[in-house]
Order: structure tokens, then C-alpha cells, then sequence
């Protein structure tokens, strides 16, 4: 099959001039907000005690921690500003992501030791469960860095119970082994009840000579029983209590490596934690990559950096999605499924780092006269019609068959609407698509370029697709929300508008409204808030893509639950014809 | 030799970027064209003098509309 492969169809050019010059405005502006973005990430990095504080009682940071257990260049945060309950400490005190540890992918995360001590907080189950269903997608190892020193003991309402609280994550660490995904845990600090669990749930234990994981601490151990209050005596019993209380966390080394035997390794120094993980994962099972790449991995032939240039960061304005493409695939070769139909919609075969992968955006700008071909009203690129939702539903069906891992790339402004659409199926179309994306059953991404609204987010590998969507990522140009907030505001009042106008009434407050709820949609819409409410899993630069897509790529290929030999593919055949 | 400058589209002429008499190159900007909510801009298709536009903003044109006339070099 490597006539289909190894040399697709060139598409792209480069920067003509007019572009370079008239991109300048546009890359500063995108630049703008990735500096915002930086500046946010900066402060959860640099969020709780500082480094030296931690390095001084001889423990590494989870960064640290990081930083030596990842190989150089491979490390691709995910959820860094995930703040969903928006708690006060500004993170849900887990830090996560994709990279490879010793030339395996694996899903990394750790507990933010920097923040108290590494604790539970709001949000933070939410976390870890998009992590294991990441896992579980991409049939790849988790690898935990736990240092977690149980519940932060003012909010348990907030985490501690509930189907998703906090408990949920062992239930999932059970189910990721019974599908024979490992979950390796190496464990430092004190980790009493909610981070003995944490310690305790995971494959393969690793441990530093000094942590303990336990199912409670020694606070809880000297002080149980509720005597319905405190007062100033009881206070003062306390104190005398306290001040002679000399205990040492329980489940040390000592109990669970020498009694119990759950830690399988321990380690005098946590750098060595670190290696006795990064050398086990040597022996994970994995393909290696010649057995699923088709060719041999190509950078593009166009600098990604030109997609600063090529994505406008006005939301009206047009461009061309497939230049945008050509920056991200190797080689820029391509191979398009059905072009000329469902012209909306780009579908075809890319190669990212050597690997077959799918490709389906939308593209933008008029579609030519006469279409949508069922209806008297021109088409825009952005908008979904039948012809691109019916080459989608064959797509993707085809590429669950051929078990090809999708990227998408959503710039959307929903489906047609009407009772011409209506007519034309557009509303089964959608549910259709989605039927075939969750029966396809095979990795997928997205890359939300620009805007995601309506159920156009929905259906094009959006992320309410738990099974499926992998991760979501966010640009600097990323807007998520139901419609346009101005939309929005004349959907809510024009008929309050008509009818205070009617009444000779003034209508200058409605009108404060209308712009109040256009301003909340901008807030609730720009990338820093999609980050921290987990509309998307991360906000990447631009130049960063890329680097996104191969980790996919590899992660996806690494140890797939299902293999279809290239020369039994279909896809390619079809389009060739 | 005149080149012609056409609408691509169906809609509003919101910006004009050229004048009678500029020289233009190749993809400068031309014009900007509102229709379905989105501005499609429209660029110079060759080096050479701007001798008419037909346009103005605010015009509504028809898809294939001469906008101007570019005299190539």
C-alpha cells in the first residue's frame, strides 16, 4: 500500500506577500492572548510555597518531579487552568498531561505538593476523570506522581461525596486495570485516608523510603470521638493533648514494604523513584512505531508559525482552512475524501509523524452558486448542510472500519437552520453523525481553531463525546457558546422590545440588557474561561499544535485495542476510486 | 490590458482599500465584502494601476460583479 502513503497530494503555499504584511496585526493580536494565557499558567506553576521551601525539607515539586521523569521535548500539559469550582487556590491541585517516559506514552499527573500539600480539592475529581477516561481512550498507561495529603478538611462538601466526588477515581483506577491498562503510582510525602487511596488503588507502587500512605492520619488517630462541641474546656484539653502528642503517620515503609508488601519497590532518594519508574516503563508493552507508521514521519513543508498569519482572530473574517492543514500534516500531502461534495467540510488522509491519521475541518467562506443544493439561500463555509453531515457520517464510518484515529478542527457556527433544513434531515443528520462517531469506537481530537457553537460543537468530535474525544484543545482564537451573544440577547428580548415599544414605554433598559448579556457571552466564551471551565482541555499556541497532534498520533498507535492491516483498508481505495 | 476586479459573491461593499490611480501588486488588499454574517476580503489579482472603480461602500453586488478595473502592467 505504500503507493497510497508514502507520497500523498501536495496542497498548501506559502505566505504570498499581501498575507505576510497584512498577518503582522493579526499574529500580535493572537499573541496577545497567548501571553494572557502564559501569564495564567505562570501562576499555577508559581501558585503555593516556593520551590526552596519544598527542596528544603528534601522533597522535589511535582514540576520538578516532572521534569525528570518525561523525556526532554515530548511533555504536553493538559488542564493546567481547569478550575471548574473555581476554587480560591486557583487549580484543581492535580497536574497533567501527555508525554513519554523512557519512549512510552503515557498519561502523566501528579498531585501539586506546592499547594496544601497536595490536598483534594473542589474540581479536582472532575480532573482526574477526564484524565482516566483519556487513558482509557488512547489505551495508554497512567503514571501517577501521588503526594497527596487527603482532604482539604473546610470544603469536603464540596468534593468528598457524590457520584463524581472524590472516591470516583478508584472505582476508575479498578476499571482501567480490568482492561488491562496499569496505572503506576510512584508515592511520596504523607498520603493519609483520601491519599492512601490514591497510593493504594494504583497497579505497581513505587516508593520513597520516607512517604506512607495509610487510611488515616495520625490527627485522626489520637483525636475520634465527637462529644457534640467544643468549649473552652474541652479547648484546653485539646491543648494539653496536643502539645504531648508525638506520633508518626502511620503506613510507612516499614508497614506496607516489609508487612504488607504493597509497595513493590522502594528507594532511598525520590530522584531514584523517579528512575525505577522511568525503567519499568521500558517494559511496558508497546508497538514500536515501524509496525503502524505508513511512511517515514515529515515536517511540513510550511513553517506552523504561519498560521499566526492565516487564522484571523476576527471571527467574521474568512480564510482558508486547508493552508491551516498543510502546516500541521507531514510533508503538507494530503489525500481528500470526496472534494467538490459537502464543500463546508474538509475530510481526508494526513500523516502526522509517519501515522495515518483522519482529518476533518471546516472550511470557510462562500460555497458556490447553487449550494446547499436544497435550498434558495447561498451557503457559508462554517455552517453545516446535508451534502458535508452525509460525507462526515460516511468518514468517520469508514474510518471506524479502518481503524483511523480522527483530528478534528472546529470553526463552526452551527447547522442550518429552518424548515428548508428541517426538510433536508439536517436535525437526524446530526444525531446520525454522533451515532456514527460513538460507534466508530477509535481515538479522536480536537482542535477547536476558532469558534464552537450551536450542535456543530456537539457533533464534530465535541467533547460531550466521553467515550471518544480523547482531548480538546483551545487556540487563542477559540470562542465556545450555544450562539453569538448577540444572537443570544435578541432571541431573550425583541418581543419585550416590541412590546414596551408598543406601550410607549422606553426601551433604553431592555437595551442595557441586550448589551449586559452580549458582554457575558464574550466573558464566558474567550479562551482563559473555556480553559478554566474545561470547555477545552488546554489553550495551546499555535506553533504548539502540532506537537499536540503527534502525541495523539503516537499515544493512539502505541498499543491500540484494534488493527486494521493498511492493505485491508478502504478509505484510501475509495478515494483514489 | 484591463484586468477585472470581481465580486466573488453576493453581498455589501463595507471597505474599499483602493483608489483610482494606485499602483497595486498582487494580493493587496481590494475590498471587503459582507454576506452571512462574514467579511470576505477581496485582493488585487495583478500588479498594475487601479483605472476605475464601479463600487462604492455601502453597494450591494451580485456574484461576478465588476468591481474595478486593474490596468496590468
Amino acid at each position: 500500500m505504500k503507493h497510497y502513503f508514502e507520497k500523498m497530494t501536495d496542497f498548501g503555499g506559502p505566505l504570498k506577500k499581501g498575507q505576510i504584511k497584512r498577518g503582522e496585526e493579526n499574529e500580535a493580536r493572537l499573541k496577545e492572548v497567548e501571553k494572557e494565557i502564559h501569564k495564567a499558567v505562570d501562576d499555577i506553576r508559581n501558585g503555593g510555597f516556593p520551590d526552596e521551601k519544598i527542596n528544603a525539607r528534601g522533597e522535589m515539586t511535582v514540576w520538578q518531579r516532572l521534569a525528570c521523569l518525561v523525556d526532554p521535548g515530548t511533555w504536553c500539559p493538559l488542564h493546567t487552568l481547569y478550575n471548574p469550582a473555581d476554587n480560591e487556590e486557583g487549580t484543581t491541585n492535580v497536574i497533567d498531561g501527555i508525554g513519554k517516559i523512557s519512549g512510552k506514552w503515557a498519561i502523566i499527573i501528579g498531585f501539586d505538593n506546592k499547594v496544601m500539600a497536595g490536598a483534594w480539592l473542589a474540581g479536582q475529581s472532575e480532573n482526574i476523570l477526564r484524565v482516566t477516561d483519556l487513558a482509557k481512550r488512547l489505551n495508554i498507561p497512567i503514571v501517577w506522581l501521588v503526594n497527596c495529603s487527603g482532604a482539604k478538611l473546610s470544603e469536603q462538601h464540596k468534593f468528598y461525596a457524590n457520584r463524581r466526588g472524590a472516591g470516583a477515581p478508584f472505582y476508575r483506577h479498578a476499571a482501567l486495570n480490568q482492561v488491562g491498562i496499569p496505572v503506576l503510582a510512584a508515592i511520596f510525602g504523607t498520603n493519609p485516608a483520601g491519599g492512601g487511596y490514591q497510593g493504594i488503588s494504583p497497579t505497581v507502587l513505587f516508593a520513597h523510603e520516607k512517604c506512607n500512605i495509610a487510611v488515616g492520619g495520625a490527627g485522626i488517630v489520637s483525636g475520634m470521638a465527637p462529644k457534640g462541641g467544643f468549649d473552652a474546656a474541652s479547648a484546653e484539653e485539646l491543648i494539653e493533648k496536643t502539645r504531648h502528642f508525638k506520633s508518626h503517620p502511620p503506613g510507612s515503609v516499614k508497614i506496607h514494604y516489609h508487612e504488607t508488601g504493597f509497595f513493590r519497590y522502594v528507594y532511598e532518594k525520590e530522584k531514584e523513584v523517579l528512575d525505577g519508574l522511568r525503567e519499568f516503563m521500558k517494559e511496558i508493552p508497546a508497538y514500536d512505531p515501524k509496525f503502524f507508521r505508513v511512511s517515514t514521519p515529515a515536517e511540513p513543508k510550511f513553517p506552523t508559525n504561519d498560521i499566526y498569519k492565516l487564522l484571523p482572530f476576527d471571527q467574521k473574517s474568512v480564510y482558508d482552512f486547508d493552508e491551516i492543514l498543510a502546516r500541521l500534516v507531514d510533508a503538507s500531502e494530503q489525500m481528500e475524501f470526496r472534494p467538490g461534495y459537502g464543500p463546508e467540510v474538509y475530510t481526508g488522509l494526513c500523516r502526522v509523524d509517519g501515522y495515518l491519521v483522519a482529518c476533518i475541518g471546516n472550511r470557510q467562506g462562500y460555497l458556490g452558486k447553487g449550494y446547499p443544493e436544497y435550498a434558495d439561500y447561498p451557503g457559508i463555509g462554517g455552517k453545516l448542510y446535508r451534502q458535508g453531515m452525509i460525507k462526515m457520517i460516511e468518514f468517520v464510518t469508514l474510518c471506524g472500519r479502518d481503524r483511523i484515529p480522527i483530528i478534528w478542527f472546529q470553526d463552526t457556527s452551527g447547522i442550518d437552520v429552518g424548515d428548508t433544513a428541517e426538510k433536508a434531515e439536517l436535525l437526524g443528520l446530526g444525531q446520525s453523525l454522533i451515532y456514527s462517531i460513538q460507534g466508530a469506537d477509535i481515538p479522536q481530537m480536537l482542535v477547536v481553531l476558532r469558534k464552537g457553537s450551536a450542535a456543530a460543537h456537539y457533533i464534530m468530535g465535541g467533547p460531550q463525546g466521553n467515550d471518544t474525544n480523547a482531548f480538546t484543545l483551545g487556540t487563542a482564537a477559540t470562542e465556545v457558546y450555544v450562539m453569538h451573544g448577540e444572537t443570544a440577547a435578541v432571541a431573550m428580548y425583541s418581543r419585550r422590545l416590541v412590546k414596551e415599544k408598543d406601550a410607549g414605554r422606553p426601551i433604553e433598559s431592555i437595551i442595557d440588557k441586550m448589551n449586559a448579556i452580549s458582554e457575558d457571552y464574550k466573558k464566558f466564551s474567550r479562551p482563559k474561561y473555556c480553559a478554566q471551565a474545561g470547555f477545552v482541555d488546554e489553550i495551546v499556541q499555535m506553533a504548539d499544535l502540532r506537537k499536540y497532534m503527534t502525541a495523539f498520533a503516537g499515544a493512539a498507535y502505541q498499543s491500540p485495542k484494534s488493527i486494521c492491516p493498511f492493505h485491508q483498508m478502504a478509505l484510501p481505495r475509495i478515494i483514489k476510486g | 490590458m484591463n484586468e477585472e476586479l470581481l465580486a466573488p459573491l453576493s453581498g455589501t461593499i463595507i471597505q474599499v482599500d483602493i483608489n483610482v490611480g494606485d499602483r497595486v501588486e498582487e494580493d493587496d488588499d481590494a475590498v471587503l465584502i459582507e454576506a452571512m454574517k462574514m467579511e470576505t476580503r477581496i485582493y488585487v489579482p495583478c500588479a498594475g494601476v487601479v483605472k476605475e472603480i464601479r463600487k462604492k461602500v455601502g453597494d450591494k453586488v451580485e456574484e461576478d460583479d465588476i468591481i474595478a478595473l486593474i490596468e496590468k502592467n
